[in-house]
């Protein structure tokens, strides 16, 4: 009984204390479509990805009812660093939704301006100065949030001396943000402003995140897409560091996500993947341990097998390729070597019973469109008659005029057709994970590598089908599937049936070795087809930025040697950072991972009409 | 070598971006054909025909499309009363003229047809027409101009580099700020607040090309805006009309781009 009565006061409190308009709310959710692109409109690095904040305790003064209710120490504020953009997951400050979600775009913007070094307070002054002056329109919005704000702020009347001189510099920068402010001196934090960056963002150790590269961990599993976007705060060390935080470029590799690495010391014993990261949530910060296991990710997987021995026949010693720092800005040559072979385990074999009448069906689909393709009207002399240009031509002639040699026949010219098609298909542990009823991705990626096959072979272009990952630059794994000499057989489909996912996705170097074999074909159209499901990463430093600018390099080299390079995943996320990879228009999001097989086919016969 | 004739009719505007103009020119009395690259709208039409008329040559322009033979350009018999009648092709006609021949969006003609090119962008200067067997021997004033829009997502239709090697190139691009403001002001007659806002906006959509939009913003589409606005329109739905429809047709990509149009004319 007391249990119930406590219970309901605790309701009653909380709602009475918390400081918003829950009516109001806005979800991120509801402007996270549009966010990347408004962030990057207002100058933000392309590079950057949406991710929503939890709170950060921020200590000001609070308000009796709420030190009662045990609430209001957590505010959400917005802020970025070098890897991604962070917005509060729910807005409700305003009692106006439509001003909540402009405090969003407002977010966004400041965000996204670059400001000279200064303390917490003038940077933001400085970035909402320079936001004011180049947006008219922003700078409207600016004064409806600042109105409606400052009703909000503590009087500095009746505050203590030092707090009231921070309140009164606050609202000053905030009224007339073009004039500097002196920030004083105090221990007490302010009253957050919501209309501002995070002034100490979370920091992660630097040291333990140096030692936390060489830790081997494969990619984990993930939490559902929702809870995906929520970067858990790390454990801080460094106090200092706090004071100047805001706009602080941190090392790349500091930062953890919960859907990277995030290792958690927990102190109880947890299976349930809900029960951690509800616990994560309310925990507030992660302490990041050397050797606790990834609870996102319950795959076994023992590095310390020596891999040749244990699986894949190689092909050779193996070939040394480049990979780009984008911290030096530069190619690093003979960085990786790239290391060819054949599934363990291939026996000749015929298409599965199951993908036969789909199968079937593919390949009628892409005989008829093989003629089409390449029959081309308006010759003046070819096997078939082109009707259109035939009655053009007799009218004209009625009416007195027409063309002396009338090109009136259908030809399909030698050579014309000349595609090659490059399927190159993420082979990494990730692809181990679950998808629904179908079973895992890999699963997915194996029957669309044989209908696609199937389809491809029908249409008479050549075709090469590959798999990749890799351990470390020394050893990326090219799984030779179907070379583009080879025929498409039983033999190749029970390499393709052989497939199994290991170990990490260096994707560049697998994009550069396709690019290599790809330039060797000798067709006037080479498109080069890759199957991802995730980011590229690696157990040494390659991941996060560094992955993703290397992908991004190496599909420029790929797309200035005159190749097409296009990605089909089945990453949700995607649309975060391919984008950054392979341009708008060169790629797609299987929403649904199970219909790859169709939309691979469907996506093939659009690009070759 | 070529000298001007005195502009028989004032030259359409065009706002120097650089010494474009002057390397024109200069290409011109070389008597060497020039190749100009440029995103779309970006002023490569409104350039040639500046300097056609600054040059007084007359301005003869082709938009190429796949389906143009090397008939379409050169000339072709066409069938009179019983009788067959050759007509010159645009090329052909420019020739003669001593014009200036603009091949717009070159790399959409078959490789075939501007393999004809050939002979006339070599030191020889010359057109074969085999159907009359003539051999045409081009002017020193005809100029050979082509351009087309190097973007990635036209990978596949590039020229041939045998024909690319024949050109001097020049590459253009949307024009800085303060030029675009100038062509914006003088085309439209906006108001400068308004012409710097929308030259700011451009800014900001242009940064999203390759990631959000296939297309940059073009002076064209800006030049629209300007005009609704003129005609009293409201900012804010003249930049939608002119701007954010015909860039997207993804309703998520449109919300985006208005919130974006917001920070510089808010909705009322
Ligand atoms: N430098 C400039 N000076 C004057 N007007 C310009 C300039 N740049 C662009 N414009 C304006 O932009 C409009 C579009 O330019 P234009 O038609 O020359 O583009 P384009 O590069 O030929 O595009 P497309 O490749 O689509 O043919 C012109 O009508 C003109 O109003
Ligand atoms: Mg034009």
């Amino acid at each position: 009984m007391e249990d119930i009565v406590g219970g309901w006061w605790d309701r009653l409190v909380r709602r009475a204390a918390y400081r918003g308009y829950p009516a109001a709310v806005v979800e991120l959710e509801s402007i996270a479509g549009q966010a990347p692109l408004f962030f990057r409109a207002m100058g933000g690095d392309p590079a950057l990805v949406l991710r929503s904040t939890v709170g950060t305790e921020h200590g000001a003064r609070r308000r009796l009812i709420e030190r009662l209710a045990g609430t209001g120490t957590k505010v959400e504020l917005a802020w970025r660093d070098s890897q991604a953009f962070y917005l509060p997951d729910k807005l409700d400050l305003y009692p106006d939704p439509a001003l909540n979600r402009q405090l969003y775009f407002w977010l966004m913007a400041l965000a996204a301006t670059p400001v000279p070094p200064g303390d917490w307070l003038n940077r933001n002054r400085a970035a909402t100065a320079a936001c004011l002056a180049a947006m008219p329109g922003l700078a409207l919005v600016y004064q409806r949030l600042l109105t409606a704000l400052l009703p909000m702020r503590p009087d500095p009347a009746k505050l203590p001396e030092a707090e009231a001189a921070l309140e009164r510099a606050i609202q000053a920068a905030l009224r007339q943000p073009d004039i500097e402010q002196i920030l004083p001196a105090i221990a007490q934090p302010p009253l957050p402003v919501p209309l501002w960056l995070h002034p100490a963002p979370p920091l992660v150790d630097q040291a333990g995140a140096a030692a936390q590269h060489e830790a081997q961990n494969p990619q984990g599993k993930r939490p559902d897409q929702r809870s995906r976007r929520r970067r858990y705060r790390a454990q801080r060390v460094a106090q200092d560091e706090r004071k100047n935080g805001m706009l602080l470029v941190f090392r790349a590799e500091s930062l953890f996500t919960w859907d990277e690495y995030v290792k958690v010391n927990r102190h109880t014993e947890e299976d349930d993947d809900n029960n951690g990261e509800a616990a994560a949530e309310d925990m507030n910060r992660l302490s990041i341990a050397q050797d606790a296991h990834t609870k996102s990710s319950k795959l076994k997987f023992d590095l310390d097998l020596p891999a040749a021995a244990y699986d894949d026949s190689p092909l050779g010693p193996g070939l040394k390729l480049p990979e780009w720092n984008w911290k030096q800005q530069r190619l690093v040559e003979d960085h990786c070597i790239i290391k060819p072979m054949l599934p363990r385990d291939a026996h000749p074999a015929a298409l599965p019973d199951r993908l036969l009448p789909l199968a079937r069906r593919l390949r009628r689909q892409f005989q008829a469109l093989a003629p089409e393709r390449v029959r081309r009207s308006g010759e003046a002399s070819g096997p078939d008659i082109d009707i259109d240009r035939v009655i053009r031509f007799m009218s004209e002639r009625m009416s007195g005029v027409a063309i002396a040699e009338p090109a009136l026949y259908q030809a399909w010219p030698p050579g014309e057709r000349s595609l090659a098609c490059l399927t190159l298909a993420d082979l990494s542990l990730s692809t181990e994970s679950w998808v629904g009823e179908s079973g895992r991705v890999i699963d997915v990626i194996r029957d669309s590598l044989l209908l696609f096959a199937e389809a491809l072979s029908a249409s008479g272009d050549a075709f090469g089908l590959y798999g990749f990952s890799s351990i470390r630059r020394q050893e990326v794994r090219l799984q030779v599937l179907k070379d583009f000499a080879e025929r498409y057989d039983d033999n190749t489909r029970g390499r393709i049936i052989a497939i199994r996912p290991g170990y990490y996705t260096r994707m560049g170097a697998a994009i550069r070795q396709s690019s290599r074999i790809l330039l060797q074909q000798p067709a006037a159209r080479r498109l080069l087809l890759i199957i991802s499901d995730g980011k590229p990463n690696d157990l040494d430093h390659y991941e996060g930025r560094y992955g993703i600018e290397d992908t991004r390099q190496a599909i420029l080299e790929a797309r200035r040697d005159g190749l097409l390079p296009f990605c089909v995943t089945v990453d949700r996320e995607a649309g975060d950072y391919l984008p950054h990879l392979f341009g708008h228009r060169g790629y797609v999001v299987v929403q649904q991972a199970q219909t790859l097989p169709q939309v691979l086919t469907r996506l093939y016969a659009g690009f070759t009409r | 070598m070529n000298a001007p004739a005195p502009a028989a009719v004032a030259a359409p505007f065009y706002q120097a971006q650089g010494d474009e103009c002057r390397l024109f020119e200069a290409a011109w009395q070389q008597q060497l054909p020039v190749l100009i690259k440029g995103p779309t709208g970006c002023g490569k039409t409104r350039f040639v025909a500046h300097m056609a008329a600054r040059l007084g040559l007359p301005l003869i322009t082709v938009s190429c499309h796949d389906d143009l033979s090397a008939a379409d350009l050169v000339g072709r018999h066409l069938i009179g009363d019983g009788q067959t009648v050759w007509c010159d092709g645009p090329l052909t006609r420019a020739l003669r003229q001593g014009g200036i021949c603009y091949l717009d969006e070159v790399v959409e003609a078959r490789k075939d047809t501007t393999v004809v090119l050939h002979p006339l962008t070599d030191d020889r200067r010359m057109l074969p027409i085999e159907r009359t067997g003539e051999l045409l021997e081009a002017p020193p004033s005809f100029m050979l101009v082509v351009s087309y829009n190097p973007g990635y997502q036209h990978v596949l239709k590039t020229l041939k580099p045998s024909t690319r090697q024949r050109f001097v190139a020049m590459s253009f691009d949307f024009p800085a700020p303060d030029v675009e403001l100038a062509v914006l002001m003088q085309e439209t007659g906006i108001a400068e607040s308004q012409a710097r806002q929308l030259v700011t906006l451009a800014g900001q959509l242009r940064r999203l090309t390759g990631y959000d939009l296939d297309e940059s913003v073009s002076t064209r589409l800006l030049v629209y805006a300007a005009k609704l606005m003129m005609s009293g329109m409201s900012p804010q739905q003249a930049c939608r009309t002119a701007l954010a429809e015909p860039l997207s047709d993804e309703a998520d990509t449109i919300a985006a781009l208005l919130a974006v149009i917001d920070t510089q004319f808010p909705a009322r």
